[in-house]
């Protein structure tokens, strides 16, 4: 097994940060893959990019622009 | 017309702990190489770039390391001398080389130290800025100052006028987020400036006597909303938590100026006085990126983010201070005993929910409009709890201040098939069925009226063994009492003929984390109306005392010297105080009454210092 390294990308754990932790994942390069140290997540990039997507689709506001009015 | 003002503070850190990477992989200890500062410097120098070229001044917070920097200290007078930047002392980013070769120690943060220490790094500190600046600093600030590290501080210098002395409720959610090892334990506070009491830096002085003698800011401003349930360090005035809680899209993020336009509008809720605060460590702008945002875009949000400010100020919408300048008007403007009130609306998840901050003097208490405008947190100011934390003291870490209501760490409206969430809420019965008042959504609207804050729930429609009924719920917070008045009135029914049974009732316990303390000691009493007091020492036997027609209602909580009560407004109330058991570890205290329409019951909960 390869030593976990830091990623290109410093990545937190999609299903941690579902929870709301930060948790940063470590990178195996014989894999190719992430794994976190805590929850028992491993994924591939474009995977934690998808479920970053999804986290955020819990804000739908996330576009809009409110005005003074609004308020 | 309102004032909105804004504080920028920058910091030269030099070795902020999130650009060094040698160290966080845990190649060295040797923090203070000469790439870091220069890059920590770099980022000084750029955020101090992007505020002068918005037109706006910054407070300039010197730091440790930075007094012995010939670059920084000469930026900071030159920012001084340019641009009327006030140069400032901060008590964050302690942990550098000259720090730990002449304290021994690595701790970063002032109020874990021993309070011997903390005298020693403040007259270091102090003395130092002096022997540089040829002045001492009128502010100052950390993620936390408890009012024993205040008060000394204004002993020794007392042209000290205000500090930067919590963050908004980062504590055991901060605290989760961070993977349990970020002792920010800090929750209980304002969310926005106030003057602290002497005796607990998160309470709100009463007068003059007991005034502090600073003015105190939270470290930054936080989404009133998004922090209930989160962590606030994703939602506040600082975009790169933005990014870092992931409320953006590509390099787009309108959170960030709807933010501060809901904070504009709490001015007129708040006697035409506006406050926000930025304050971005250079760790936030590392050229290495912050996670998974690069550093193009942790540097392109500050440059939209004080962009947005910079437009503001050109159109007259906001005025630009240092922190001394906001003291200065923060006093000249605001009361004691006048209310910090902020009714705020969801901005981030799609929904209409409102929630309801409230502080004075007496407490600081949270409504849900989605839970029928419950109390889901109450912390008793009054009481004026003295909390040193620091070594060598009870609390050690735990800077929250104490809750005696907190749905979201102790179960609130909804519990598993046994025991209760602590709660201030009401019930309404008809016939065999009871309905919660915290399971209706509602909205509110806010005003003063007779000097008194008013919130007015809009109506409710419950339906109960065939009746429907609408029921009107309106807060009223008469200006330093320490009383809240409550009315739930029926104001529509199927049935006019109809009576109703309304149970109005605070479910409480006491503690700053999610887990339960013990209530031995606690005592409730009933009172009759003629004066008789039946007292009941808890002792978790799930006992009830009741009196028909009662004077009051009350609970004494020792451990966090509290003494709440409840009083009718109506008459022929049934008043009455419930023990828990170990599986519900709280208290209850309740009054109930048999209505129709057009009828109310009327309560007072005041919570007070117990003698």
């Amino acid at each position: 097994m390869s030593q976990g390294r830091k990623g290109k990308v410093n990545y937190r754990c999609p299903i941690c940060f579902d929870r709301e932790w930060d948790i940063d994942m470590l990178y195996d390069k014989e894999k190719n893959e992430y794994y976190c140290l805590r929850c028992n997540y491993i994924g591939k990039e474009e995977d934690i990019l998808a479920r970053y997507q999804h986290f955020k689709t819990k804000y739908k506001f996330m576009h809009k622009r409110f005005t003074l009015a609004d308020f | 017309m309102g004032r909105f003002i804004l504080n920028i503070i920058h910091r030269p850190e030099l070795v902020p702990e999130y650009i060094d990477h040698s160290a966080q992989a845990g190649q060295t200890e040797e923090v203070s190489k000469r790439e870091v500062i220069g890059e920590s410097l770099d980022i000084f120098r750029l955020q101090q770039e992007i505020a002068h070229r918005n037109g706006l001044r910054t407070t300039i917070q010197m730091t440790y390391a930075s007094l012995f920097n010939d670059e920084a200290i000469g930026l900071a007078k030159e920012h001084h001398e340019k641009f009327g930047d006030e140069i400032s002392l901060t008590f964050l980013g302690l942990n550098c080389k000259e720090f730990r070769e002449r304290y021994n120690n690595k701790e970063l943060a002032i109020w874990l130290f021993s309070i011997e220490d903390k005298r020693r790094i403040v007259d270091d500190l102090f003395e130092r800025f002096y022997g540089i600046f040829g002045f001492y600093p009128t502010s100052t600030g950390s993620y936390y100052m408890d009012a024993e590290l205040v008060r000394y501080i204004k002993e020794r210098y007392p042209m000290v006028k205000i500090a930067v002395a919590t963050c908004f409720e980062e504590g055991p959610r901060v605290f989760h987020n961070c993977n349990n090892s970020w002792y920010t334990l800090l929750d209980g506070g304002p969310w926005t400036a106030w003057i602290p009491s002497k005796e607990n830096i998160h309470c709100i002085a009463k007068d003059e006597a007991d005034d502090i003698g600073i003015v105190a800011i939270p470290h930054l401003s936080r989404d009133l909303l998004a922090s209930v349930d989160s962590p606030g360090l994703f939602f506040g005035t600082h975009p790169q938590n933005i990014l870092r809680g992931m409320v953006y899209e590509g390099d787009q993020i309108p959170y960030m100026f709807n933010l501060v336009d809901q904070y504009r509008a709490l001015m007129k809720q708040n006697g035409g006085l506006g406050y926000n605060m930025v304050f971005v460590g250079p760790g936030w702008m590392g050229k290495g990126g912050r996670w998974e945002a690069k550093y193009e875009l942790l540097v392109k949000s500050y440059e939209d983010f004080l962009a947005y400010y910079g437009e503001l100020k050109q159109r007259g919408q906001v005025i630009d201070q240092t922190m001394s300048e906001f003291a200065d008007t923060f006093r000249s403007q605001h009361a004691y005993t006048e209310p910090l009130c902020a009714l705020w609306r969801d901005i981030l998840y799609g929904t209409d929910n409102q929630v309801f901050w409230y502080a004075d003097p007496h407490f600081r208490v949270l409504l849900e409009m989605k839970q029928g405008g419950a109390i889901t947190d109450l912390r008793p100011y009054a009481a004026q709890l003295k909390r040193p934390v620091g070594v060598g003291t009870p609390n050690l870490q735990n800077a929250c201040y104490p809750y005696l209501v907190q749905s979201h760490y102790r179960a609130g409206a909804f519990t598993h098939y046994a025991g209760e969430g602590a709660i201030k809420s009401c019930k309404v019965r008809y016939g065999r069925e009871e309905v919660d008042l915290s399971a209706c959504r509602t909205h509110a609207s806010l005003d003063t009226r007779n000097g008194e804050r008013v919130l007015t729930l809009e109506p409710v429609t419950i339906e109960l063994n065939g009746l429907t009924i609408q029921v009107q719920t309106i807060y009223r917070f008469p200006a330093d009492s320490g009383e809240i008045w409550i009315s739930r009135r029926i104001v529509g029914s199927s049935d006019p003929a109809a009576r109703i049974t309304v149970d109005e009732y605070i479910t409480s316990c006491y503690g700053t984390t999610e887990y339960p303390e013990d209530l031995s000691g606690v005592k409730l009493s009933v009172q009759g109306p003629d004066g008789t007091i039946q007292t009941m020492d808890y002792a978790y036997q799930c006992r009830e005392y009741s009196r028909e027609n009662a004077a009051k209602v009350s609970g004494l909580v020792p451990q966090v010297n509290s003494l709440m009560s409840m009083t009718p407004g109506s008459e022929a109330v049934t008043g009455y105080v419930r023990e828990g058991y170990a599986f519900a570890p709280n208290l209850t205290l309740g009054m109930c009454k048999t209505i129709g329409l057009n009828e109310e019951l009327l309560t007072c909960l005041r919570v007070a210092k117990a003698r």
